[in-house]
């Protein structure tokens, strides 16, 4: 049995602390702010990040330097015999593209995962593969594992403003539109690679609603239905909301009863598009093994 | 003498005269809206609901037979029907006319039948029927000649006279059944008009002197667009054609008597008199054919400021010809183009607000609501505008619902969906939380749901003194209305508005939307907004210019 190592970014939301416990190996993304460098989790916190922002700070975000990239997969293959590594979404980012590129010399060894997660869902993706590796999967098995299981998942953002979207520059052409007279606040869609718009609602509990009944409408129409197995990972995210966060964790077990919810701040590199104040709903399917 | 049976011919007639003698009450009937606020009256809704009929019926000529009759004045009604009484006035006509169209001569028997259907049809109509209303008159009067029939009565005159006698008398005792019309001290305005139109029937079948001859749009309706009737007597509406507005500054002492002076004054020239005085200045509104008059008697009391004076015939005319326009421009863009699967139609008056309805969405705005209800008619017109298979409805006001609905059961090839708004926020919220993703079944769901979520409260004036609530209100007094009655009464527009602002907001409120109209400065809007803001901490205040009349503030807590 070939030893198979782990990689995702920080992206995931996977802090360098919580990865050494899970085995798992993190990638920080760089960040330029005020044109300099500063790498998640490792030079730049939360709170440093959100005070810049706030503070209209000129932040840009990256893929991973190719250098970078093949140090820690050279360092890795030291003590394993293959690399799972599994980017940001495609749709996100060049970093998965980049990836799959830097891997075609390593002769198989690394399988770069495009299965189009981010953040919480992204996460669960790297436990999945943890699991996977300790089934006895070859780094080839998990890599088409996750990418045939990649749309068995939904992420739902409510934004505070809609102020950080127009300002990136990242504002698609339908959640431009909902850019109306009134004050809204947006709820935005991940699915598959694109952020998209996906309703709008006027107070914060109109959005929560929203996000809950799309989650729901979505095991129902796609993941089987709710089942007493409670076979979906329901997850929160935010982004320097976590008071917010608990409060919505406490309204969706009550319609979700007996579920484990995780609650993670939204990676940085999600953050810097859409600003403070959001709360994120996702969900994914448990995998079968 | 009259006769015992009654033929296609004087039913014709009948009906003819019951629709006259309606109209002629209209500004009576009109007066007895409990709410005294100056919106979508009673009288003029049910008159311009027979009034479609009866251009229909009048079209058919003297020698029209029983058959055609009664679809002349089933389907004229129906199309007609505008607000909650003309909506139930033309299920009335509509079930009267369902067991008689085979026959030749009506005697007794039949006409009781017809009365029972009538009302057996009207109260399916309405979802939670009310006791106290138009509904209870109606059966009442049914209840009579089912009485009268059994007995064996074959007298048409004796029975007329009974029938309407009874009918009168429920309508008197509406007051018993709805604490609301015996506090304003009122019959119920819809059982009225309905007992007027029986009434004029009555005369015409005693052969009394009666003009038969119906308005001058006889050709229109006969021909074109399902609307050009509305159009027609929408124009013929305006009787006083400048509407004229202006502060004045006193000078003179101006106390009550000279109120009610300069009140009966504005009075003999024109109507939709507002005269509010308050300490130093009086504000006038009157729609008059000679605004110099109005202002020479208001100098004599002091110096005159913010003048404003719009001619409204010819606005409507530019409106009339605005919508032609579009009409034709829309014709010559045949809709080539395949359905979308979803549409909106909202009812919407005030160009901001139908600004922020457009930029939310929805494809087609039926101008009214507050002043004029649009009639099942216009609804189904501006369907005709909106190229999508399944349209939602808005009607964003309670006395449009029933006209709505009856749109949705007489549209075949478009899946219509009412979603009963009662007022414009509720109709944006409805709209905001539309899910394109979503099943239309989904979306009817959620939005239903939202819509009760959503408080609303209107500030407008009082049109005459009455008491509602136990709150005593006067003429020219502001009122603010939430959604289930009066919520503040008094003299000063700021303090009457927040005070209906603080009976809306609870621990649970996040957002307070407030829509100025078209008769306020932007500056007094600024003003509410900060101090709602200091008043209410916890909530954000958002202030958009909604442009609507009639309602000064329309605000909702969310």
């Amino acid at each position: 049995m070939s030893k198979v190592a782990v990689i995702t970014d920080s992206n995931s939301g996977i802090t360098q602390s919580q990865a050494k416990e899970l085995g798992i190996y993190v990638l920080p993304m760089p960040f330029f702010i005020n044109e300099e460098t500063y790498f998640e989790d490792i030079s730049l916190t939360q709170e440093q990040f959100y005070e810049m922002l706030k503070g209209g700070a000129d932040i840009h975000t990256s893929q991973p330097s190719p250098e970078s990239v093949m140090q820690l997969w050279d360092e890795v293959l030291k003590e394993y015999d293959e690399i799972v590594h599994i980017p940001m979404s495609s749709g996100l980012s060049g970093s998965c593209q980049s990836a799959i590129m830097l891997a075609q010399e390593y002769e198989g060894k690394v399988q770069v995962v495009n299965n189009q997660r981010i953040s919480v869902t992204q996460r669960q993706s790297a436990l999945d593969a943890k699991l996977l590796a300790s089934k006895g999967m070859s780094a080839l098995e998990i890599k088409n594992f996750l990418e045939e299981d990649k749309f068995n998942s939904s992420i739902y953002i409510m934004l505070d403003t809609l102020y950080y979207l127009k300002k990136g520059g990242r504002i698609t052409p339908a959640a431009a539109a909902l850019g109306t007279l009134l004050k809204l606040k947006p709820v935005l869609q991940i699915q598959g690679e694109k952020l998209d718009a996906f309703a709008k609602a006027r107070t914060t509990n109109q959005g929560k609603s929203v996000m809950i009944n799309a989650i729901k409408n979505d095991i129902e129409n796609r993941f089987g239905g709710m089942t007493e197995d409670r076979h979906i990972w329901l997850q929160i995210a935010h982004t320097a909301n976590e008071e917010a966060a608990k409060v919505y964790r406490d309204e969706i077990l009550a319609q979700f009863p007996g579920y484990d919810i995780h609650i993670d701040p939204l990676s940085l590199s999600v953050a810097c598009h859409i600003g403070p104040g959001a709360l994120a709903f996702a969900c994914c399917k448990k995998i079968e093994v | 003498m009259t006769s015992n049976t009654i033929d296609a011919k004087m039913l014709s007639k009948m009906f003819l005269a019951g629709a006259k003698n309606l109209e002629s009450k209209k500004e009576w009937i009109n007066e007895l809206n409990v709410f005294p606020v100056p919106d979508g009256d009673t009288g003029t809704n049910m008159t311009m609901t027979i009034m479609s009929a009866a251009r229909e019926v009048a079209a058919l000529g003297e020698d029209a037979g029983m058959a055609a009759l009664c679809k002349a004045v089933s389907s004229g009604s129906l199309r007609g029907a505008r607000g909650n009484s003309g909506v139930i006035l033309s299920q009335l006509l509509r079930g009267f006319t369902k067991s008689i169209s085979a026959k030749d001569q009506l005697r007794i028997p039949d006409l009781s039948e017809a009365f029972e259907k009538a009302v057996e049809t009207a109260y399916k109509a309405v979802m939670k029927p009310k006791e106290g209303t138009i509904l209870t008159v109606a059966r009442g009067g049914a209840e009579k000649a089912k009485e009268l029939a059994g007995s064996g009565m074959e007298d048409m005159e004796q029975f007329f006279a009974q029938v309407l006698e009874h009918s009168r008398y429920v309508l008197s005792q509406t007051p018993e059944l709805l604490p609301v019309l015996k506090q304003a001290g009122v019959v119920d305005s819809g059982g009225q008009g309905l007992v007027e139109v029986l009434s004029g029937a009555y005369d015409a079948f005693l052969g009394k002197e009666i003009d038969y001859t119906i308005s001058e749009n006889v050709q229109e309706s006969r021909s074109g667009s399902r609307s050009s009737g509305y159009q027609a007597q929408a124009q013929a509406e305006i009787k006083f054609g400048y509407c004229t507005e202006f502060i004045i500054m006193l000078s003179k002492t101006f106390n009550i008597k000279h109120e009610m002076d300069f009140k009966a004054y504005l009075e003999s020239i024109g109507d939709s008199i507002v005269c509010v005085a308050d300490e130093d200045v009086v504000k006038v509104h009157v729609h008059t054919n000679d605004p110099g008059l109005a202002i020479q008697k208001a100098l004599k009391y002091g110096q005159l400021s913010n003048l404003k004076i719009d001619n409204m015939r010819l606005e409507h005319q530019e409106k009339l010809f605005k919508m032609s326009e579009k009409e034709s421009a829309q014709a010559a863009a045949e809709p080539a183009e395949p359905p979308k699967p979803v549409g909106f139609l909202a009812v919407s008056a005030g160009e901001g607000v139908n600004e922020i309805f457009k930029s939310l969405g929805v494809d087609h705005i039926i101008e009214g609501g507050q002043t004029m209800n649009p009639s099942t008619a216009d609804i189904l017109d501006a369907v005709d505008q909106v190229n999508a298979e399944t349209i939602f409805i808005l009607p964003n006001n309670k006395n449009i619902i029933l006209a709505a609905n009856q749109a949705a059961e007489l549209m075949t090839d478009k899946n219509l969906l009412v979603i009963p708004t009662k007022t414009i926020p509720q109709g944006i919220t409805a709209v905001i939380n539309y899910v394109p993703e979503m099943s239309v079944e989904d979306n009817e769901v959620t939005m239903m749901q939202e819509i009760g979520n959503v408080k609303t409260g209107q500030v407008t004036y009082a049109v005459r003194d009455t008491v509602i609530d136990d709150k005593e209100i006067k003429q020219g007094d502001y009122m603010g209305i939430g959604d289930a009655g009066i919520l503040s009464v008094g003299q000063d527009m700021l303090q009457i508005t927040k005070d209906m602002v603080s009976a809306m907001v609870d621990a649970s409120s996040e957002l307070i939307s407030v829509y100025y109209g078209s008769d306020v400065q932007e500056e007094d809007a600024r003003r509410l907004q900060k101090e709602l803001e200091e008043a209410h901490g916890d909530c954000d205040i958002e202030l958009q210019y909604g442009g609507q009349p009639i309602y000064y503030y329309v605000i909702s807590v969310e």
